[in-house]
């Protein structure tokens, strides 16, 4: 309960700092719901233009653009802190959190704030909204859309801290948890029916990345139980599996002593 | 692939620490002093050894010891940069599950102690460095720790604000028994603040002694003043062991090397030299003393 407390007070702290900087703000949120607009007026095109492929649809399209912005939003708004690990080792700026009294990995994440994926979620919201209302949600579906939107971000939560853990293992990790980063991120947007036989298992089981969008819209369309057991203990296996990359990364923390600033 | 090379930063270094000491732990630049810090405190893992404070090992109880120590950076902010310095003491009392009575309280009594109410509703961001380090210090104080580790706190700050800094950690320390254990280069905090000296080189202890015999225990060198009786007109080739450290008209000081020469035979030898009108014998002063002990102790590795 304390843990909690003190996440929940750390990001209220993190809001009023980075509303402090209004237009910043403000000019973050409009900026990534318009970057998020055009990204799937472009896929809208793709799928009029080549037509159904693999059984997606637009309406799919769009549930998948809500279900990756969502999680996203989610992760890296309350715990953009995450993101700023492979800063925080490289500068020492990381000695701070080794000396706060709570869970490590929790005071990381809510260290900073992240307001652009306020936009994500505004955005991820209303696609979902959308996808709802074009296929025409049972209640059944519906209430599958809010938990498999939970597992998702459970399993974005751990993709992002096995990437940023290795920013323990380099001098300065920002490129690669970058690349990496992006290796991740960027098949969890793609359309879903391109993925197929070696793909479909690589970015399924060795890259998370079809958890998060592609199989979450594939279980609400077919409501497939056995698809949603399967993300669910993936979702286990993963979050499971980064907590302990992180502890074993954190033992190889360097430090260093760079004159760093913040919370 | 690049070539890697092991670095020992701190080798079998050992030492305890009683409640309510104030230690300087002093070394040159890349002794082992900020490392030594960081193990004490949990965030670097020792390759071998125990590290024991207050009961709790660093490695595996970091979260129980957070909440009994207090710690300083000097080149290292832990204050909310954007918000009012109260929201930055608060957070510390918040993460230091603290009540909210207790926190207000506590802050009132830090603003009172480290005179910050006229800073105290103003982004960190916007405050001097002499402002800002006593607010660091303000912040690591929140929840009463036992211990308080500060490296290099007074680095940058001016000399009004390293007295004031100075004089409110002997005030926590007297008031609150708060053990004071301090990295600097600086030779007024250690003389001014510490009862008790640790000099590391090399990642090694090289002395661990109380402060005041710092000089006494290190003094290689004296120091003569030498007054003219009228003017030194030349200034003549000294005796093996002695050299000039100033050369004037009126005065010259030279400095003595007390294991070639002692200072009974230097003042004869100088006096046969000289014309004087008043003599003074001195020691080196701290920095000096310090400086030495680095020195000779690079020489011998």
């Amino acid at each position: 309960m304390k843990e909690l407390h003190f996440a929940l007070y750390a990001i209220k702290k993190n809001i009023q700092s980075s509303a402090e900087l209004r237009t910043s703000f403000l000019m973050n949120i409009v900026g990534m719901s318009i970057n998020n607009t055009a990204f799937i007026i472009l896929w809208g095109f793709f799928v009029k233009s080549v037509g159904v492929i693999g059984g997606w649809t637009v309406a799919d399209i769009i549930g998948l653009q809500g279900f990756a912005a969502l999680c996203f939003g989610i992760v890296f708004s309350a715990g953009a802190g995450i993101r700023k690990l492979a800063e925080y080792t490289a500068s020492g700026a990381f000695d701070r959190f080794m000396l706060s009294p709570k869970n490590l990995l929790v005071r990381i994440a809510t260290s900073s704030f992240g307001v652009s994926a306020l936009g994500d979620i505004v955005f991820g919201i209303v696609c979902l909204g959308i996808y709802t209302f074009l296929i025409q949600a049972t209640i059944q579906q519906i209430l599958l859309i809010v938990l498999l939107v939970a597992i998702s971000t459970m399993v974005f939560l751990s993709a992002a801290i096995v990437i940023y853990s290795t920013s323990f293992f380099f001098t300065d990790a920002t490129s690669v948890t970058g690349s990496l980063f992006e290796l991740f991120l960027t098949p969890s947007l793609f359309h879903g029916g391109a993925f197929q036989g070696a793909m479909r298992f690589i970015f399924t089981f060795a890259i998370p990345s079809l958890l998060i969008g592609a199989l979450p819209v594939e279980i609400v369309r077919d409501i497939s139980l056995g698809k949603l057991l399967l993300v669910s203990v993936l979702a286990t296996f993963w979050f499971i599996v980064s907590i302990n990359i992180f502890k074993r990364a954190v033992k190889r923390y360097e430090s260093s002593n760079f004159m760093t600033f913040g919370n | 692939m690049p070539e890697t090379k092991e670095i020992v930063a701190v080798n079998d270094i050992s030492f305890s620490v009683k409640r309510g000491e104030r230690i300087a732990f002093i070394g040159p630049n890349g002794a082992g002093k900020s490392t030594t810090i960081k193990m004490l405190t949990g965030i670097l893992f020792p390759t071998s050894g125990t590290v024991n404070i207050l009961g709790f090992d660093p490695t595996k109880d970091r979260k129980k010891l957070a909440y009994q120590i207090g710690t300083v950076f000097g080149q290292r902010s832990q204050l909310l940069p954007n918000l009012p310095l109260t929201d930055s003491l608060e957070f510390f009392g918040v993460m230091y599950d603290m009540p909210e009575k207790e926190i207000k309280k506590r802050i009132v009594e830090l603003v009172e102690l480290f005179d910050l109410s006229s800073f105290i509703a103003q982004p960190v961001r916007k405050l001097s460095l002499g402002q800002r380090m006593r607010a660091e210090v303000a912040a690591s104080l929140i929840h009463k720790p036992k211990i308080i580790l500060l490296d290099e706190p007074t680095i940058g700050l001016d000399v009004v604000a390293k007295k004031s800094l100075r004089d409110l950690l002997l005030k926590i320390n007297k008031e609150e028994n708060t053990t004071i254990f301090l990295t600097s280069h600086d030779v007024g905090d250690i003389e001014s603040l510490c009862d008790r000296t640790i000099v590391i080189n090399h990642g090694v202890v090289i002395r661990d002694l109380p402060t005041q015999d710092l000089a006494k225990t290190f003094v290689y060198e004296k120091y003569i003043d030498l007054v003219a009786l009228s003017n030194f007109n030349n200034f003549p080739e000294l005796p093996e062991g002695i050299r000039y450290s100033s050369k004037d008209k009126n005065k010259v000081t030279v400095v003595v090397d007390i294991n070639k020469i002692n200072v009974q035979e230097s003042l004869k030898k100088l006096l046969y030299l000289f014309e004087v009108e008043d003599i003074d014998v001195y020691n080196a002063n701290l920095e000096t003393v310090i400086r030495h002990i680095y020195e000779r102790d690079s020489t011998r590795n």
